[in-house]
């Protein structure tokens, strides 16, 4: 029996809704008591499209505080999702005159809808099947307890978040891909971007490099994990065998809690590198040369020319490449970090990703697997987000 | 007349092919087991074509899968279609999660007071005392012991005997003092000794100091509910590995669970430890490395804790398991392939080709006849040691739900005692907590 507390945010929700969009309608001097209305709705229902499903568990009296945060956490989240939902609809709406000439201008190749929707059919059967529906049983699962293999699962409302904050070791994950994924991503644009503006000069035999320069975007991250496992063995490998050999210094590479992601670090970032050299030599063919010469014209030297010049043009692609590389250190370093460290001596090299294996089938925990791959989706889309509106200001689209 | 000719060529040779399932179809037993090395798939898969012949009426098919833990998730979805085959290979820290999954049948209600199947005779009696013990669960005997092993140490013994060393160590103490004289040596190893960071090490060290594992005997009288990691054993168990790592005479690579047997077979191999502790199942590598590589190899029981005296070792290894719901001919025809899996002579060489002990002693008997343990001194250790330990709660082994998940909470727990300074006993309270929780969800959703 859901006590007087979920309703009450759901009254402070559509509230809140009600006012924005009032103030989106009155922006656009259209109806204003639609506006309220459709905003209120929007957050009555967003602050209930988390909770309803679970039957405001989390709000039960003999629950502890942390699940009512849990709980307030969600209702926020939803009715947050749906408001600006609704009012980006609106603004669209209110604007669809400013667009309407130019979508008559430029009309498709598909003059019904039919046929595009039979082509699209299999690609989107594939995507409902393999991709959305997993998506919808793990969220069912994350208010589970599930074992692989166990005879039945037990309903534990949001026990597997809440718990997830007390978790040292899950903490300790996220720590750890917060700091390899800024070290990966920051090394892998600077070095890419050195390489890229090497590789762009006039010399003799420049696409063959160009070529050779991208080839490691092509091997699994697995193999490139397996081929700095060999390099950077502390007994047997090459690296070592150098150190060894020139400063007498032999580093305990893989043993070490402080060493080891940094060779995490280093395979990444050489495997990322073939993609991003890629995509900012065709970047560098886009700048103009005129305004270069004009800056030197002007008395700018090398460096005042790059840095004022040519990387403010560069700067859709570094954040095309910012968001991709931030995906890729999140995700796609997990064959890397399996085959090099196991997720590291005393998890130092553990990301979430690697935990979420760790959790869910090395020790079949599906129900608290669940739960953390929720949390990092989400994470991943605040991070999105949160890209596109800082750094999505500062790009400069178009000489 | 032609379309006719064509009509009554195409409905003649349908029933031609029709024929052949009028025909007696001999019952399909499928196996899984999990390996898919030349050596032990290849041998199941020899043992399966000769079955096959000596019993047309039936057809074994052994399937390999990589590693344990794909072949209890390759389980575990079969089940969900109703497409389970007829035996599936269990390793032995996994007996209760196999009890509680409810796919497999005890073999002795199967076999049902039978002493023969297809000729093919039942003796449980013949087993080897500490194996029939850990797969007899309430005293019906459960799954067919197949590979079994026990942990043993080996040891290089031209840098024993270099150091002026005959024999390898016994005890704790006498393997430090072993090391303290091979470390002194002018070409001494990088280290002295080393062992996988695997769970079962642990468990075999708390057995020999007659520690159990957890509450209600082990498991064995009654679901196991609670796991003790912080007893006496253990933490002497701790103190004694951190002190040695610290004196720089045990190697530990840093790898866990399955990654650390392939670390301590380099080590061992390329001498850069003098002595390592390894399961008797690669007891031919093992002892091949010497001759190869030129030195000599001698396998010996593993070092026990002196203060406590040594009360015996624990089996290692897998079992067999009876899937539940098969058609009477299947029960009958994979009932037989297990009785004939170990038959003595069958015994006898998958014990000498792998190294993994022969677990009837008929088995041992024809073995000891043929010379076998005379030429190969090595591969008797793992049989003597079992022989000799004394069957008692902790060495029967525990019985324990998630079993394979709480061995990762040891072995994390060892790997954190090993690198950094906490104290022992924190770090075991800690992981027995872990261990705890896991084991509660796991009896919340298994329990009946």
């Amino acid at each position: 029996m859901p006590s007087v507390f979920p309703w009450v945010l759901t009254l402070i929700a559509a509230a809140v809704g009600a006012f924005i969009l009032s103030r989106r309608c009155n922006r656009y001097q259209a109806a204003p008591l639609l506006g309220t209305v459709i905003g209120a709705a929007a957050g009555a229902v967003g602050s209930l499209v988390f909770v309803q499903p679970l039957n405001y568990c989390m709000f039960e009296p003999e629950r502890a505080a942390v699940d009512a945060i849990f709980g307030v956490l969600l209702v926020g989240l939803g009715s947050a999702a749906f408001i600006s939902g609704a009012d980006f609809a609106a603004k669209l709406w209110y604007t669809r005159h400013l667009r309407a000439s130019a979508e008559q201008k430029s009309a498709g190749y598909f003059k019904g809808w039919l046929l595009p929707f039979l082509f699209l059919a299999p690609t989107l059967i594939i995507l409902a099947l393999f991709l959305y529906y997993p998506s919808l049983d793990t969220f069912q699962l994350s208010t589970l307890l599930a074992r692989l293999g166990a005879r039945r699962t037990a309903f534990v409302c949001v026990d597997n978040f809440t718990s997830l904050v007390s978790n040292t070791q899950y903490l300790n994950s996220v720590g750890i891909t917060l700091v390899l994924s800024a070290a990966i991503v920051f090394f892998s644009l600077a070095i890419s971007l050195f390489i890229a503006l090497m590789a762009f000069q006039p010399i003799k035999g420049a696409s063959i490099y160009r070529t050779l320069l991208v080839w490691p975007y092509a091997i699994s991250p697995a193999v490139a994990g397996a081929i700095f496992l060999l390099l950077f063995n502390p007994t047997g490998g090459i690296i070592n065998y150098f150190l060894n050999s020139t400063i007498g210094v032999s580093v305990p590479w893989l043993n070490s809690p402080q060493a080891a992601p940094w060779v995490v670090i280093i395979a990444s970032v050489w495997k990322s590198l073939g993609y991003n050299v890629l995509f900012y030599i065709a970047g560098l063919q886009n700048v103009p040369d005129d305004l270069r010469e004009a800056a030197s014209i002007d008395g700018a030297n090398t460096v005042q020319r790059f840095f004022r010049v040519v990387f403010p043009l560069l700067s859709p692609i570094t954040f095309f490449l910012i968001i991709t590389n931030t995906t890729y250190a999140f995700f796609d370093t997990f064959g890397t970090i399996d085959l090099l460290t196991g997720g590291g001596p005393l998890n130092s090299t553990t990301t979430m990703m690697y935990n979420i294996y760790e959790v869910g089938i090395v020790n079949n925990d599906l129900g608290k697997a669940a739960a953390q791959s929720i949390v990092l989706f989400v994470m991943v889309i605040g991070l999105t987000i949160f890209q596109f509106r800082t750094a999505g200001q500062r790009v400069t689209y178009g000489a | 007349m032609v379309r006719k000719n064509v009509l009554l060529f195409v409905l003649v040779s349908l029933l031609i092919a029709v024929i052949p399932a009028f025909a007696q179809e001999p019952a399909e037993v499928k196996v899984w087991i999990a390996f898919t090395d030349d050596v032990r798939l290849g041998w199941a898969q020899d043992r399966a074509a000769e079955f096959n012949e000596m019993f047309p009426q039936y057809n074994v098919v052994v399937e390999g899968y990589a590693n344990y833990e794909e072949l209890f998730a390759a389980t575990a979805l079969a089940a969900e279609q109703d497409a389970l085959p007829a035996i599936v290979q269990y390793f032995e820290v996994a007996t209760q999660d196999a009890r509680d999954s409810g796919y497999f049948k005890p073999i002795a209600d199967a076999l049902n007071g039978r002493t023969e199947v297809n000729g093919l005779p039942v003796n449980f009696d013949d087993f080897v005392g500490p194996v029939a013990s850990y797969y007899t669960l309430d005293g019906v005997f459960t799954s067919m012991p197949w590979n079994t092993s026990s942990a043993i140490f080996f040891s290089n013994m031209t840098i024993l005997n270099a150091a002026g060393i005959d024999t390898p160590p016994a005890t704790w103490a006498e393997l430090d003092a072993a090391c303290e004289a091979i470390m002194a040596l002018e070409n001494a190893p990088e280290f002295c000794w080393t062992f996988p960071n695997h769970g079962w090490f642990f468990e075999q060290w708390i057995a020999q100091q007659n520690e159990a594992l957890a509450n209600n005997d082990n498991g064995r009288t009654e679901r196991a509910t609670e796991v003790t990691l912080n007893s006496a054993g253990a933490v002497a168990l701790l103190n004694f590995l951190d002190e040695q790592v610290a004196k720089g005479y045990l190697y530990y690579s840093g790898a866990q669970g399955g990654n650390s047997w392939g670390t301590v077979d380099q080590a061992f191999s390329t001498q850069q430890v003098a002595m390592a502790a390894y399961s008797s199942s690669n007891t031919a590598d093992y002892t091949n490395y010497g001759p190869a590589n030129g030195y000599e190899v001698v396998a010996s029981f593993l070092p026990y804790n002196q203060e406590v005296g040594w009360t015996g070792n624990l089996i290692g290894g897998a079992s067999l398991w009876l899937v539940d719901g098969l058609s009477p001919e299947v029960e009958d025809g994979a009932l037989s392939f297990l009785l004939y899996i170990n038959t003595p002579e069958n015994a006898a060489t998958w014990h000498q080709v792998t190294g993994y002990i022969a677990v009837t002693n008929a088995a041992n008997e024809l073995l000891a006849e043929q010379g076998w343990f005379d030429e190969n001194p090595n591969f008797r250790v793992a049989a003597d040691q079992l022989a000799q330990s004394q069957i008692t709660t902790a060495t029967s082994g525990a019985l324990l739900g998630a079993f394979p998940s709480i061995r990762n909470v040891v072995t994390q727990a060892i790997d954190t005692v090993l690198l950094t300074d906490t104290p022992v006993e924190d770090v075991l309270t800690a992981a027995q907590t872990e261990a705890n929780t896991i084991l509660e969800e796991y009896n919340l959703l298994n329990a009946e």
